[in-house]
């Protein structure tokens, strides 16, 4: 945790490399579960650093993190809507391609045996805003004011999004899930009512 | 009755633990004679669970090795060069193995040193991009909608000055 002894004043830069090994793992699965295929996962991973690179300026010790998540966050968004304004018609077509990324090796073989695609499927069927707001909190393990910030949106919106997309997460693995009983009213209320 | 339901917002928060002081009690009141509340927490407890409970893709290793690499590869705007204590010029260079190298040429020709060594990053961008290309990536675009611009100091003169004095490019 070089990068977070901010207040030690016998503080060391950490090197490129220190950076990356400290920090790659999490942007790339972040960003694989914003994105929910390995192409788009490996290229928003490099493009984070390769902004973090460009504006190290910008950096001061103890920042390092949110700021990750800000930049992958946004190129994310960034991507979405790029892809909606040009009509990405072609992606269920040629999605099977685009799962494969571009290194099939031994930790692709292990996540294949492993990874739950139901669980990516369902988080992929999220609006992205939801989705990004859910995944930020709940596997990020973000506070709602940290996602409010990197998002530049309000608390109370964070928290909305954040509750609208768990419904429709748990309405979506209902068939699975053991603590699920649909017979309760609330049920009505919150899983249906929430699909409209 | 409906009125008095907890609201998304606070039920999304008391499943998570947020909700404190009076609304906390409140809402802790209200579920114990709620079942549909308190129903609606238990939805938002589950699908937390059933996230959490799923395992993460490990990264690449090519992957890793390209991040390695993004100094040598990414051509940056404005090369960073500094002035050491007894005035010689210095110049930030991108060799694996490289820190800050003082710049022995006389001082006239400083300036066009960056490019020198930009272009020999330039050879190793192109063919970076070229292998993303391959891959149907998406090269970033510019105007990104002013998403980053608290991130991305652009083409700014002084953008490049305080990147090598915050990290090391290589050991000492």
């Amino acid at each position: 945790m070089t990068v977070e002894t901010a207040a030690n004043p016998t503080w060391v830069p950490p090197t490129w490399d220190e950076v990356v090994r400290e920090h790659a793992d999490r942007v790339y699965r972040l960003a694989f579960r914003l994105s929910g295929n390995r192409a788009d996962a490996e290229d928003l991973t490099q493009e984070t650093f390769v902004r973090v690179f460009r504006s190290l300026a910008e950096y001061t010790p103890g920042t390092f993190e949110g700021w990750l998540h800000r930049i992958t966050t946004n190129l994310f968004l960034d991507m979405v809507r790029r892809r909606q304004r040009i009509r990405f018609d072609a992606l269920p077509e040629d999605a099977g391609d685009r799962l494969a990324g571009s290194d099939p090796g031994p930790e692709q073989t292990y996540d294949e045996m492993h990874l739950d695609p139901e669980i990516q499927a369902a988080l992929d069927d999220l609006p992205p805003d939801f989705r990004v707001a859910v995944v930020l909190c709940d596997l990020e393990q973000l506070s709602y004011e940290e996602i409010a910030a990197t998002l530049g949106i309000k608390v109370g919106t964070v928290r909305s999004r954040i509750h609208r997309g768990r419904v429709l997460l748990r309405q979506a693995l209902a068939h699975r899930a053991p603590g699920q009983r649909p017979a309760e009213p609330g049920a009505v209320r919150t899983a249906e009512a929430m699909s409209r | 009755m409906n009125s008095q339901h907890l609201s998304d917002e606070a039920v999304a928060a008391f499943a998570d633990g947020v909700l404190v002081g009076h609304a906390r009690e409140r809402a802790a009141r209200h579920l114990n004679g709620c079942g549909e509340c308190k129903h609606a927490v238990t939805v938002q407890r589950e699908a937390v669970l059933a996230l959490r409970a799923a395992a993460a893709p490990a990264l690449p290793t090519a992957l890793l090795d390209r991040l390695r690499s993004v100094p040598l590869t990414t051509p940056i705007n404005t090369l960073p060069t500094t002035i050491d204590p007894d005035g010689t010029p210095m110049l930030a260079t991108f060799a694996p193995m490289a820190a800050l190298v003082p710049v022995d040429a006389p001082r006239t020709t400083h300036r066009a040193r960056p490019f020198v060594a930009g272009a020999a990053v330039m050879v190793l961008a192109g063919a970076l991009a070229a292998s993303s290309v391959a891959h149907g990536s998406t090269p970033p675009q510019n105007g990104t909608g002013g998403y980053l611009n608290t991130v991305d100091p652009g083409p700014g003169p002084a953008a490049g000055l305080p990147a090598v004095t915050g990290l090391r490019f290589g050991r000492p």
